[in-house]
């Protein structure tokens, strides 16, 4: 039999929920381990076994120096780096906070300093070369699984290039920033998750982050202003999950 | 001397610990919270409070739903917002899930290893694999109530302040009744094993939780009265730790699954009340390896309860209209249960509904003082009696058995 691919997860600052739904996959998680052999994932296991890894999943943004020391590591001994999560591709809602850190830090802690050497919250892209950005918070765990699959066959895994708007017209969800006049993001954000706060009735609120390229988020502003909205609350909305562009 | 516990493993987030050593013996042991901090509080202020508990949200994936729902709870006694039954019950019902999910992933797949000395489930499974597939039955029935209500597995939207964007359907409710029933029989084999764990960490002296079994009004505590956390609980700031340490009038308490049943076994089910009971002499001694007890007959209590909740709701049938919210100037506080224990939520808002001062306290920096106190004694009871290796194995048990949330302490403010 093949050998098994090395699987390295590392968890850089972050909600935890990325790494969780690696383990939400279930059963299909033991088809992934046909493939994979886990080397490191700590939030799973205490083994630690690893010195170089066919394929990292970084999950988190970099926010201290021991998470920059960690992704550098992760980056120097695998083939193939997935930033894994909107905290990784874009900094998601702690990459969102513009003060300085010192400013953060002093209205959290007090006056201590920083003697645990925080950094502001970046995302890893910003950092290292990735091989594949797969955003979503968390992102859609069929989407890693597939990509996953995709890379143990040496198929090159493709992005998503399409808006959730997209989603919507498949899953024939009425669009709720027409018919309801909800602050919906769906037009301007990476489709992938099928729609499923749209499913909800409720509007997307950008979680994948922006989708690059022929989308126009001028028209989606002015969609909003249209519906009442002040320009900070678009502002602020717009930045929730990526102040940083990959 | 500086003995240094690498990272640990097999909880959520990043922490580690120091214990030091002077003249042979152990002086001190400091909980390093190394995760980075996330600044919630700064990140909501000045946001409207619509979208402010999907924010909220992103704390903790594990718990997510807890936080939302304790942030919805704060923005409507702020604007004095009332809701009916039915959504305090299906607002339950999700916390309910999240229980589900939650214990049967820290018993299952993070404590079970220890229990028969595996590294993790995976490797478990090959001997266990019975066990383990239990433990993803019921952590997927917690994450389906997660998705019903919630909206996601992780950080859906659905719960909204004044109602939900989407109410469950008739089928779904039904689903809910059938399969609560069915993996009850799951749990109580859970209670079984898992009350073979021994005592370990320290005994706690304090508990406290909130007034209602899964959220409340205000908190109770081993002593009499109700109160608010500003009250009787203060937060300090540590300079080797990301995460606020606090304390009880001045010392260690614990909150969590032990505490709960401890403070509030009246208001348990009837099949969980009789496993209390069963082992309330073991439980009673506070040590808080029986964390781990407790929180297998949150298991059941959670699954007998989905299924009275679904009963009454299908009874009655669902109305699925959300209560208006009209923003106004004001303050107030949501007090959740979430799994790991009590989740504080507090807001003051401006006149048009958006946030002007946020308060947020996780059961991980509630919990700091007394992890640090257990691993203290532990520490003092093996340094020197065993090798460091199972020293720090030990310890590392003894952290876990709190069942600590880590990447949802780092952002605590006072503003
Ligand atoms: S992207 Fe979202 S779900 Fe993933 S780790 Fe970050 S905050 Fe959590
Ligand atoms: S609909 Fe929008 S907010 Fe919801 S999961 Fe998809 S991208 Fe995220």
């Amino acid at each position: 039999m093949m050998d098994k691919l090395k699987l390295g997860v590392f968890e850089l600052t972050d909600c935890g929920g990325c790494a969780l739904n690696i383990l939400f996959l279930y059963e299909k998680l033991f088809d992934l381990l046909e493939f994979y052999e886990i080397t490191e994932f700590h939030m799973a296991t205490s083994l630690s076994e690893g010195n170089h890894y066919d394929v990292a999943l970084v999950t988190g943004t970099v926010s201290t120096q021991r998470d920059l020391n960690l992704l550098k590591e992760a980056r120097n001994h695998s083939e193939y780096l997935i930033a894994l999560g909107t905290c990784a591709t874009h900094g998601s809602v702690q990459g969102s906070v513009e003060l300085p850190i010192r400013e953060k830090l002093k209205a959290v802690y007090g006056d201590g300093g920083n003697p645990m050497r925080a950094l502001d919250s970046k995302p890893v892209v910003e950092y290292v070369a990735v091989d594949f950005a797969l955003p979503g918070c968390p992102y859609d765990k069929e989407e890693v699984y597939q990509v996953l699959m995709d890379i143990a066959k040496g198929i090159e895994p493709v992005r998503k290039d399409y808006p959730v708007c997209l989603e919507c017209k498949l899953n024939e969800y009425e669009c709720v920033l027409v018919k309801k006049g909800l602050p919906c993001l769906g037009p301007i954000t990476y489709g992938g998750c099928k729609a499923v706060c749209v499913r909800s009735g409720l509007g997307c609120i950008g979680c994948r982050g922006p989708l690059p390229g022929e989308v126009n988020p001028a028209s989606e502003y002015e969609i909003l202003k249209g519906l009442g909205y002040d320009d900070e609350y678009i502002v602020r909305k717009f930045k929730t999950f990526a102040r940083w562009e990959p | 001397m500086i003995i240094e516990m690498r990272e640990f493993t097999r909880v959520e987030g990043n922490g580690k610990a120091e214990i030091v050593i002077e003249d042979g013996e152990v002086k001190d042991v400091r909980l390093q919270i190394i995760e980075g901090p996330r600044f919630f509080e700064l990140l909501t202020l000045g946001r409207h409070y619509y979208d402010v508990p999907d924010i909220e949200a992103r704390i903790c994936a594990i718990c997510y739903l807890s936080h939302s729902v304790a942030s919805v709870i704060g923005i409507e006694r702020a604007f004095g917002v009332e809701v009916p039954e039915e959504i305090t019950l299906l607002r339950e019902l999700g916390l309910i899930g999240e229980f589900l999910e939650s214990h049967s992933l820290h018993l299952y797949l993070l404590v079970a290893p220890d229990v028969f000395g595996y590294p993790d489930a995976i490797r478990m499974a090959t001997k266990h694999g019975e066990l383990v597939k239990e433990g993803l039955a019921l952590k997927a029935f917690g994450n389906r109530l997660r998705v019903i209500v919630g909206g996601r597995e992780i950080h859906g939207i659905n719960v909204k302040p004044g109602g939900f964007g989407r109410y469950p359907t008739v089928e779904e409710l039904e689903e809910i009744e059938r399969e609560s029933e069915a993996l009850l029989r799951l749990a109580r084999r859970a209670v079984r094993l898992f009350a073979q764990l021994g005592p370990y960490g320290a005994k706690a002296k304090h508990f406290v939780a909130t007034d209602g079994y899964l959220w409340g009004e205000k908190l109770i505590s081993d002593e009499p009265g109700e109160f608010h956390y500003t009250e009787r609980i203060e937060e300090r700031s540590l300079v080797y730790s990301f995460a606020k340490q606090s304390l009880y009038k001045g010392e260690a308490f614990f909150v969590g699954a032990l505490p709960r049943l401890l403070l509030k076994s009246e208001m348990l089910t009837p099949t969980a009340k009789r496993l209390f009971e069963e082992h309330r002499e073991k439980l009673s001694t506070g040590y808080v390896s029986y964390n781990n007890l407790a929180q297998a007959i949150e298991l059941v209590y959670s699954l007998e309860k989905a299924n009275e909740i679904a009963k009454t709701l299908l009874d009655r049938g669902i109305e699925g209209e959300n209560v208006p919210v009209e923003p106004r100037e004001g303050e107030g506080i949501g007090y959740v249960e979430a799994p790991r224990g009590l989740l504080i939520h507090h807001y003051r808002t401006d006149a048009s509904g958006n946030i002007s001062y946020s308060n947020i306290i996780t059961p991980t920096a509630l919990n700091h003082a007394m992890i640090e106190a257990s691993l203290l004694k532990e520490a003092r009871e093996l340094y020197g009696e065993v090798d460091e290796g199972r020293m720090i194995g030990r310890l590392e048990e003894t952290v876990r058995a709190f069942d600590p949330c880590i990447s949802c302490s780092v952002h605590l403010v006072k503003l």
